[in-house]
């Protein structure tokens, strides 16, 4: 059993508890961001997601181009993305939530967020490892587009750094000049309120915009060169266990743990920290059942919605963006059939 | 303290249920009733007074009751 003390635990924790605070504190949950605009007309959250995604886009650009990070676009394969984007967005409505935001409220004591979990992890290890594995390996490598060079295919190609840039940079004006900076006189937070209260969103993306900085940087010396993920750390964990130890806890296993850590902490001093179970067994099956779809699909699209979105969007890889629109509408036919059909 | 005609219990439950559940809720009531929700969801605590104004409802109170614990009080317009 060999861990990587310097490179992976102490860093993966430390940056895993910094986004642990900013997911608890922002409340941010993917599958509340793309479902609330449907269903209670609320774009807060939504924001907060393109906030933090344009942050990251400027953020991987510049790092790039001076040679602290080397982009990292997951490839694309587009049967596995649509189908695994689809099953991971319908999965996140039984859930109850998406993979960051499942792993975060694990911290704040929800047990229902638990099962969830723990079915996520086992849904991951079936595609990856388990009974499914043959067959999803198989699906992308059938459907696996690359540049003619065999890059992943981005939509900048070579210049792509570049066009993130261009198109951060644009973004990010337009995001200022009619969202954020409207919202900073209306929706304030005081330095004694920041470790209390819900953050405002445009707070929230800033922050998770440059986690996602730091989370590039610290990974990649860690030999792992990607920014956030979810899915493959719980997996990692739970591989670990069924290897018999043979295999290692790497810095993204450390840093979904220090989600967890990093979500107790907080919760707790806020007073937001209590052990939760659903009244109704039947959702406790339903999380488990929605766990399971999300692990799944996400090992089929080669990522969560972290992974993909949050992570994958600002390196304009098709194969994430694909995957992206896929969770979205999944999100939202689930969120139609449980929610809205019959009002 | 006004008079509550009817209690909704959303403890246990995350995002969107316990907001559903108001809207739901608050749909079946009558002009003028009084509902108090106990919520222990954070999000949703936040939410669910702003999704109550935006409908035209009136949020008499707002209490956090305890540990990650809220009650809201609801007049149905």
């Amino acid at each position: 059993m060999q861990i990587d003390i310097i490179n992976a635990l102490i860093p993966g924790l430390i940056v895993g508890i910094l986004f642990g605070l900013a997911l608890q504190r922002g409340r941010f949950c993917m599958y509340s961001a793309f479902r609330d605009p449907l269903m209670l007309k609320e774009y807060k959250l939504l924001w907060a997601v393109f906030l933090a995604i344009l942050i990251e886009m400027v953020g991987f650009a510049i790092m790039h181009y001076f040679g602290i990070i080397a982009l990292n676009p997951k490839p694309l394969v587009w049967g596995a993305q649509i189908l695994g984007g689809f099953i991971f967005g319908i999965g996140m409505g039984f859930a109850g939530g998406c993979a960051s935001g499942t792993t975060y409220r694990v911290g704040e004591g929800m047990m229902g967020s638990l099962v969830a979990l723990i079915g996520l992890t086992i849904g991951a290890y079936l595609a990856k490892f388990g009974v499914l594995a043959a067959w999803v390996a198989q699906l992308q490598t059938d459907t696996r587009i690359n540049f003619p060079d065999d890059t992943a295919l981005t939509l900048g190609g070579e210049y792509n750094w570049m066009l993130m840039l261009g198109i951060g940079v644009i973004g990010l004006v337009l995001m200022f000049w009619k969202f954020v900076l409207p919202a900073m006189k209306t929706e304030t937070i005081s330095i004694g309120e920041i470790f209390k209260k819900g953050w405002p969103w445009w707070m929230t993306g800033i922050v998770i915009g440059f986690i996602g900085m730091i989370a590039f940087v610290s990974s990649a010396a860690a030999g792992r060169n990607y920014p956030l993920g979810i899915t493959a750390g719980w997996l990692g964990i739970l591989n670990f266990f069924v290897t018999g130890g043979t295999t290692t806890i790497g810095w993204l296993s450390w840093m979904v743990i220090g989600i967890v850590i990093g979500a107790f902490i907080f919760s707790f001093y806020a007073g937001e920290w209590k052990i939760r179970i659903p009244k109704d067994p039947k959702k406790i099956v339903l999380q488990f059942i929605g766990g399971l779809m999300m692990g799944t699909g996400a090992v089929m699209a080669m990522g969560c919605n972290i992974g993909n979105i949050l992570s994958g969007w600002p390196q304009l890889s098709v194969g994430s963006i694909v995957t992206g629109v896929f969770i979205i509408l999944g999100a939202w036919v689930i969120t139609y059939i449980l929610f809205m059909r019959d009002e | 303290m006004v008079d509550v005609t009817e209690t909704l219990d959303v403890k246990g439950e995350v995002c969107p249920y316990p907001d559903v559940k108001s809207k739901r809720k608050v749909k079946k009531m009558n002009s003028g009733e009084i509902l108090k929700i106990i919520v222990d969801y954070p999000l949703s605590a936040e939410r669910i007074p702003e999704t109550m104004k935006k409908l035209g409802h009136e949020v008499l109170s707002y209490e956090k009751t305890g540990d990650s614990e809220w009650e809201i009080i609801i007049k149905i317009k």
